[in-house]
């Protein structure tokens, strides 16, 4: 630790302001003359909802299983329940024989208010089953219906593919 | 209502409610002196910070602030959850620079756990903190100018700051809510087109920088309201265990990036800002000088850069890479292990600071051995920076309260952790 050894910065205190600069004149000017020049700049707000956002491929959106052949991919590993700091998601495995895996979620739920999108699932999950979609609007009316089960949660390959490449690429 | 048409039984007892083990209540026959509450909800106090004002006409001669309102209990959920579960709550410490915080903490663990992460990720968490600084300076630089009544400055400062938040998005997957770093690594690697809004973002700042300048420096309003408000010593400074812009601001040149460095930070050039005051206009030079070191090394940083891996060659340690999950049994079982035991850390301790945005942010981990932290202790600098909240406005203004709350420029949810 040192005191100060250090080039003086500038800095502007009372005693450097001239008596024209203290008579606020000058300022109100100057401020006037730079607000107004930010009506010629191009608009930085979006219009939004009129206007929609596309994110980026990185951005984690909501959780979703991605299906592939007209079934999920995910085997029921638990993984992602395992490591969801937010303790969203539940699944519940069942046994088949009639699909290629042996194993299969027979419930898959995840409770979209507890979820707070950190792509934690998608970064554990074995089987690239679940992953993080572009939707980012999520609305519900009640509780229940913010626990999304299999039906809601499924997406197809086509739907992802543009978040299932950038994992390729990027993980 | 005045008290004083109140009956004498009725007003003790108002008194008393008033009072508590901090603040004492006297009664005073001129009637000119009361005890303010000012907050939790009140705006100018940047999130839920209660004061206990007692005041003498207009001055004040005595100030408790009161912490707590955003307390969530965070150093305990650390010891329920495995070390990397706790990521994504570091997040909400200090949210104007959550990367900061992922940083500072996978920083603490990996020192625990003796990894060190090559390079290009060294970089790029570079780049993380020194974003987020420029960030969360620039909500502090305009809240500040809010608070003295330069609404314009807010929105100009939350226009800069915006670019770089979709910056995170590109980078991170989030504006955020980051959570990026991972224990020995990254969530994923930087990006061209990051680099090319990073570039973009730091050809235009300065100049819009400048504009924010322009319209308070010489700006009597501006300065009459900052300068010899909120003073603090050296001494005072030191002894209340202040940190970051505002010790710099009292012209000690402490900085943890110089004084005991992390990551890269010796390869790269950059000056500790002080300006010898201590008063609020000192610190918010502080904070606006230090936007522009954090654009000198985010330069530096983009140019050195390296290319190669970003995660530690530790296969039990750090999580392995996908497409080895995917074609691969050793990696597949590491991942099970990892996930759902958690990694194995020696027992022990370790303390690892990082020099965020407000000042000294530290991570005390003790280990027992198991997968969850035994303990993690939190030391933030917000908590540090509002003990001295009482100190700095004992004799002013009322009004000036405000300002000084500005110019420490606390996060509540970091304070309260
Ligand atoms: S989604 Fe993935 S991690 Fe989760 S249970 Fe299915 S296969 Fe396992
Ligand atoms: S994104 Fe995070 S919080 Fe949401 S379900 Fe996945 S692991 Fe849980």
């Amino acid at each position: 630790m040192t005191t100060n050894g250090q080039q003086k910065r500038p800095q502007i205190r009372k005693k450097d302001l001239s008596l024209w600069q203290l008579s606020y004149i000058p300022e109100i000017i100057k401020g006037m003359f730079l607000t107004f020049k930010q009506i010629l700049r191009p608009k930085f707000t979006r219009q939004y909802p009129e206007e929609h956002w596309t994110p980026p491929s990185s951005y984690r959106g909501r959780p979703v299983l991605v299906e592939e052949d007209g079934v999920e991919r995910c085997v029921a590993c638990g993984l992602c329940a395992r490591v969801c700091p937010a303790l969203a998601i539940e699944v519940q495995a069942s046994e088949t024989e009639e699909l290629a895996k042996e194993r299969y979620p027979e419930r898959f739920e995840i409770n979209m208010l507890r979820c707070i999108f950190c792509g934690f699932c998608e970064e554990a999950c074995p089987e690239e089953a679940i992953v993080m979609s572009n939707e980012y609007e999520l609305v519900f009316s009640n509780q229940e219906d913010a626990i999304f089960g299999k039906e809601k949660l499924l997406m197809t390959t086509e739907q992802l593919k543009e978040r299932l490449e950038f994992l390729k690429e990027s993980r | 209502m005045s008290t004083r048409t109140l009956e004498e039984p009725v007003r003790s007892r108002i008194l008393s409610a008033l009072e508590d083990q901090d603040t004492t209540v006297t009664l005073d026959p001129l009637e000119n002196k009361m005890v303010l509450n000012m907050g939790p909800q009140h705006p100018a106090t940047h999130g839920v910070l209660r004061l206990l004002v007692r005041l003498d006409g207009e001055t004040v001669t005595g100030c408790v602030p009161e912490l707590g309102y955003l307390h969530r209990g965070y150093e305990k959920i650390a010891e329920n959850s495995t070390y990397h579960e706790f990521i994504p709550h570091t997040d909400r410490l200090d949210y104007l620079s959550p990367l900061a915080n992922n940083v500072g903490y996978v920083l603490a663990v990996e020192k625990l756990l003796g990894l060190e992460v090559p390079e290009r990720a060294q970089y790029i968490r570079v780049l993380c903190c020194e974003m987020a600084r420029i960030a969360s300076h620039l909500v502090a630089a305009g809240t500040m100018a809010m608070d003295v009544g330069a609404l314009t400055v807010l929105l100009w400062t939350f226009r800069e700051r915006e670019k770089l938040m979709d910056i995170y998005d590109v980078l991170t997957g989030a504006r955020f809510t980051t959570s990026y770093t991972r224990i020995g690594g990254l969530a994923q690697d930087w990006t061209p087109p990051a680099t090319e809004m990073l570039k973009t973002f730091l050809g235009e700042f300065e100049r819009d920088l400048a504009e924010v300048e322009q319209l308070l420096y010489a700006n009597r309003i501006f300065v009459d309201r900052c300068e010899n408000v909120g003073l603090i010593s050296p001494q005072e400074a030191v002894s209340l265990g202040m940190t970051g812009p505002i010790l710099r601001g009292c012209g000690i040149a402490r900085d943890l990036r110089k004084d005991k460095p992390y990551l890269v930070y010796p390869d790269l050039d950059f000056d500790v800002i002080t300006y010898p005051e201590g008063d609020a206009l000192a610190r918010f030079y502080v904070r606006m000088e230090e936007t522009k070191q954090s654009a000198r090394i985010l330069r530096q940083a983009l140019d050195k850069m390296p290319a190669g891996p970003i995660h530690a060659n530790e296969t039990k340690r750090v999580l392995p890479r996908k497409e080895r999950i995917y074609t691969r049994m050793e990696e597949l079982i590491h991942d099970f292990m990892l996930i759902n035991l958690g990694v194995d850390p020696p027992v022990g301790e370790v303390y690892q600071a990082i020099e965020s945005s407000k000042g000294e942010l530290g991570f005390f981990l003790v280990s027992d051995g198991t997968a969850n932290p035994w303990r993690l202790k939190i030391r933030t600098p917000s908590t540090a920076n509002l003990g001295a909240l009482p100190v700095m406005v004992k004799g002013g203004m009322i009004s000036d309260i405000v300002v000084v709350i500005g110019s420490i420029d606390p996060v509540m949810g970091e304070a309260d952790k």
